[in-house]
């Protein structure tokens, strides 16, 4: 369970006094997959980052299970835009999956099962030994979430990790993603600017507006579970919630310009 | 393979090869043949001097630098890390660099003696300060997204410092570490000219004030020679611990 009570954060500097959110509210129930869009500049990364634990809020608060976050909570992981810096370039596929779990004291067999089972499910079983430089971008951000998942985390935040891969990755790894939340039974916040991945992929979608940041609609996703990206994308419904999403996008567009 | 190695002998051995035939018939006794260097060069070192003056100042040099190593990564690290310790120290240590360590031999004569300390002494106190100021600015420039992953997997302390923060820190703490073996070599030379009973640099000094010439001429070869193998012997270290960086930079040229 993840709540966010009331944030708000003001950046302070230079004589300048930017309100990036405004107050956001919201919560995210266990095993529920929601994906939040707004516009470019909403403070979409800045809310992750004070989820994470990254960022002090100016005022409002984050409860992951309940307790309060005051820094990175245990049981949280994050899956950054910039797959490339944030994988480390000194280390092998595997040992980037295995550092999170030697840091929780796991024994190594165990250790091990889990760094199988993850690269596999993001299908590097056979890139283990490879520097992540000698990846594509699609498959170092395969490695990250092989990571995310090794690490088997309550909530998994994802900061558009699909922004900077070409389109054909992009479909494989959004079903991948949707794949992995299934097995995993994780409770997963996406943050897109893509409205179309975010109705594709989730069970709800969080509108917001620009900066100042509140949020506009929470929008039941009503597709069925089983997701195609022929199909579903064909879907009537699926052209009428995207259509929906990119009608409330502009309308909170047009009141920040007014 | 055969060809590179061809391009990297080359030069040398023009070099050697038109000294030989300029000095071949030399009498001038300031600069004999080399003919005459290279026979007093296998006289006068292949013999009690590797262990009465090559080891003891190998081994100075090799204790002044390791010293200058692990205090300029440890006080490096610290620095790097924080804002404020950065800002108390830079003026103190940019003054600190700006002076040439040969000034320093006779203040530290003064308080360590004229022994192997002293000589260790002043190998530390030129070698350090490339190695710290490199591993400060290293340390601070961790990218961001690593110290966010290394957070969010609450990734901190001892393997956090392994890990993240000297892994990252590395390429530029081999750059000083560079810099700062050429700056031992020649510190080693320059504080046996100094109250000394051995060493390479005494010895040299020997030579010249006994007008033995062409040992004296052979112990400058000797000391380029050293010097070519102790940066070959870097390179063969660096090449192990960055490996991923070549790579890296490797794979970003190529995207």
């Amino acid at each position: 369970m993840l709540e966010v009570n009331g944030i708000r954060k003001v950046y302070d500097g230079h004589g300048r006094r930017v309100e990036a959110i405004g107050d956001l509210t919201f919560s995210v129930a266990d095993r529920e997959f929601v994906c939040v869009v707004g516009p470019s500049g909403c403070g979409k990364t800045t809310l992750l980052r004070c989820i994470a634990g990254l960022l002090e809020p100016t005022a409002g608060e984050v409860l992951v299970d309940g307790r309060p976050v005051s820094g990175p909570p245990p049981g949280l992981a994050l899956v950054f835009q910039e797959y490339g810096r944030s994988l480390f370039p000194w280390m092998r596929v595997r040992e980037n999956v295995e550092l999170p779990l030697r840091e929780k004291r796991l024994p190594a067999a165990r250790r091990a099962e889990l760094v199988d089972t993850a690269l596999d499910a993001v299908g590097l079983s056979d890139a283990h030994r490879a520097y992540p430089w000698q990846l594509s971008g699609g498959m170092q951000q395969r490695v990250a979430i092989a990571r995310a998942i090794a690490y088997e985390p309550g909530v998994l935040l994802m900061d558009e990790p699909f922004a900077a891969v070409d389109a054909q990755t992009r479909a494989d790894l959004e079903d991948l993603i949707r794949t992995v939340w299934q097995r995993l039974g994780v409770t997963l916040l996406f943050v897109t600017h893509d409205i179309d991945e975010s109705v594709y992929l989730s069970q709800r979608v969080i509108i917001l507006s620009s900066a100042p940041t509140h949020v506009v609609e929470s929008l039941d996703v009503d597709l069925p579970d089983m997701r195609d990206q022929l199909s579903t994308r064909a879907d009537p419904r699926f052209t009428e919630l995207r259509g929906h999403v990119y009608a409330q996008i502009q309308k909170a567009k047009q009141e920040a310009r007014t | 393979m055969i060809k590179r190695i061809v391009f990297l002998l080359a030069l040398p051995i023009v070099l050697v090869a038109g000294w030989w035939f300029v000095s071949a018939g030399s009498t001038d006794f300031y600069r004999p043949p080399l003919a005459t260097i290279l026979k007093a060069f296998a006289d006068t070192w292949f013999g009690e001097r590797i262990t009465h003056d090559i080891l003891p100042s190998l081994a100075r040099l090799a204790a002044g630098y390791l010293v200058a190593l692990v205090v300029g990564i440890a006080v490096g690290v610290a620095i790097g890390r924080s804002r404020r310790l950065r800002a108390a120290t830079e003026p103190a240590l940019e003054f600190l660099r700006a002076i040439p360590p040969p000034v320093l031999v006779p203040i530290i004569i003064l308080f360590a003696g004229i022994g192997d300390l002293m000589k260790v002494l002043v190998i530390v106190s030129g070698c350090l300060w490339p190695i710290l100021l490199n591993t400060v600015e290293g340390v601070r420039a961790v990218d961001e997204v690593l110290a966010d992953t290394c957070r969010t997997y609450q990734i901190g302390g001892w393997r956090r410092l392994t890990h993240l923060t000297l892994r990252a820190a590395s390429p530029q703490i081999v750059t000083g570490a560079r810099q700062a073996l050429s700056i031992g070599i020649i510190l080693m030379v320059i504080s046996e000219m100094f109250a000394a009973q051995s060493g390479l640099g005494f010895t040299v000094i020997q030579f010249q004030r006994g007008f033995q010439i062409p040992e004296m001429w052979s112990g400058v070869l000797l000391l380029g020679l050293l010097g070519v193998a102790l940066s070959l012997a870097f390179r063969l270290v660096e090449r192990r611990a960055l490996g991923w960086y070549h790579g890296l930079r490797a794979a970003d040229r190529e995207w």
